[in-house]
């Protein structure tokens, strides 16, 4: 449902047409949405809300909150920075962050409430769905240590430069749809999602070194 | 599908998008029901957002050519303050929260940017929402040159900072060692 409107709205049909600068054509297609978006246009919002709805998700998830609430929290996170727009206080628009932290915010706030509950001996009376996955988890998440980040790049540097040049293309923040990335590097996206889960895979190695030590 | 559960490719496959929408909806209702799974995917999740963090921190000037959004950097900091205080402000407006008064919030809207700012600031703003590890959090991200982001307060308008304080090598355009 949203994963195939994240697939399917961006950047699809355009791949062919325009091999030899999808770069600048990305950029302009996601500046001329959020400009269209903050001129109050729905149908920018919802493409930009398709094209970075699954990020938004994946970061509620990542905070340990289970997948419904996650989709209602994003959904919700969407609807206040529309709305801020609609009373003309959104003056620029810097997606995923500005709706990234405002998913952040909703979520902390839902966890403020569960302990607030859970202090008042209420527990039964919060909605599942607003359990986290793992209570030990909370809506905070940690940035990595310096040794991390450090072994991290040094796995990096060991990729070759093609793959490093997907992965970052792919994870630097922008959500450049898959296609897209594949478009750039002349590969197909089948090809970009292995790479990317070659990638995954020595950096996953890579930041868990630490719990064994 | 998913029967019994999920394997680690399939988490990652959701986490990449690339499962079709019908598998992806099943992937999600069996999370649901099974907390092994949910933790798989919240795993797979939180991989995604380190690996976001391993690039911003990643010397790519070299490798990628990526025009406009990296010189946006100063003005994306001056401009998420307001945004975001209008954020906390619908928030207030919508969320009455008889909470504890946060010791040391601000009462104004500040962007706290030195002078001598590097031509690219990171565009990663870090939330530290969490009170209780909110101040590890922000000094660890300052540390880091993350633009932090203080949402909490009661009322207040959250406050920003930008910090120079990028890790050494951020804004080399020399390729990554090999
Ligand atoms: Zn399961």
């Amino acid at each position: 449902m949203v994963g195939a409107a994240v697939q399917g709205l961006p950047m699809t049909g355009r791949q062919r047409e325009d091999a030899e600068q999808p770069a600048e054509r990305a950029q302009t297609g996601e500046e001329e949405l959020s400009r269209r978006a903050l001129g109050g246009d729905r149908r920018a919002w919802d493409a930009l809300i398709a094209r970075h709805q699954r990020r938004v998700v994946v970061s509620l998830l990542a905070r340990g909150i289970r997948v419904d609430r996650a989709h209602e929290l994003a959904q919700e996170a969407w609807a206040r920075l529309i709305q801020q727009q609609q009373r003309g206080l959104l003056t620029e628009l810097r997606l995923p962050n500005l709706a990234l932290t405002q998913a952040a915010f909703l979520a902390a706030d839902d966890a403020r409430r569960a302990r607030r509950e859970a202090i008042a001996g209420n527990v039964e009376e919060l909605l599942e769905r607003q359990h986290p996955v793992d209570p030990s988890v909370s809506a905070e998440r940690r940035l990595l240590s310096e040794e991390q980040l450090a072994r991290a790049n040094a796995a990096l540097a060991g990729c070759s430069p093609s793959a490093r040049n997907v992965f970052l293309l792919a994870c630097d923040g922008q959500e450049l749809p898959h296609a897209e990335v594949a478009a750039r590097v002349g590969l197909s996206v089948q090809r970009v999602r292995q790479i990317l889960c070659e990638v995954r895979k020595r950096l996953r190695t890579a930041l868990e070194e630490e719990s064994h030590v | 599908m998913f029967d019994p559960h999920l394997t680690p490719s399939d988490a990652e496959q959701y986490i990449l998008g690339a499962l079709d929408s019908e598998l992806e909806r099943k992937l999600e209702a069996h999370t649901l029901v099974c907390d092994a799974c949910a933790r798989l995917l919240q795993q797979e999740a939180l991989l995604e957002e380190q690996l976001r963090e391993v690039a911003s921190a990643t010397p790519r000037e070299a490798t990628v050519i990526r025009p406009a959004r990296w010189r946006v950097g100063r003005a994306a900091a001056l401009v998420v303050g307001p945004a975001m205080a209008a954020a906390a402000a619908a928030l207030t407006l919508m969320v009455s929260r008889p909470g504890p008064v946060v010791p040391g919030t601000v009462q104004e809207s500040r962007v706290v940017l030195s002078l001598d700012l590097p031509v690219e600031l990171p565009s990663m703003v870090v939330a530290c929402p969490d009170l209780t590890t909110q101040e590890s959090c922000a000094q660890s991200a300052a540390a880091r040159g993350l633009l932090v982001q203080y949402p909490l307060g009661m009322g207040e308008v959250p406050r920003y900072e930008g910090s120079a304080g990028l890790p050494s090598g951020a804004l080399s355009s020399q390729p990554a060692p090999l």
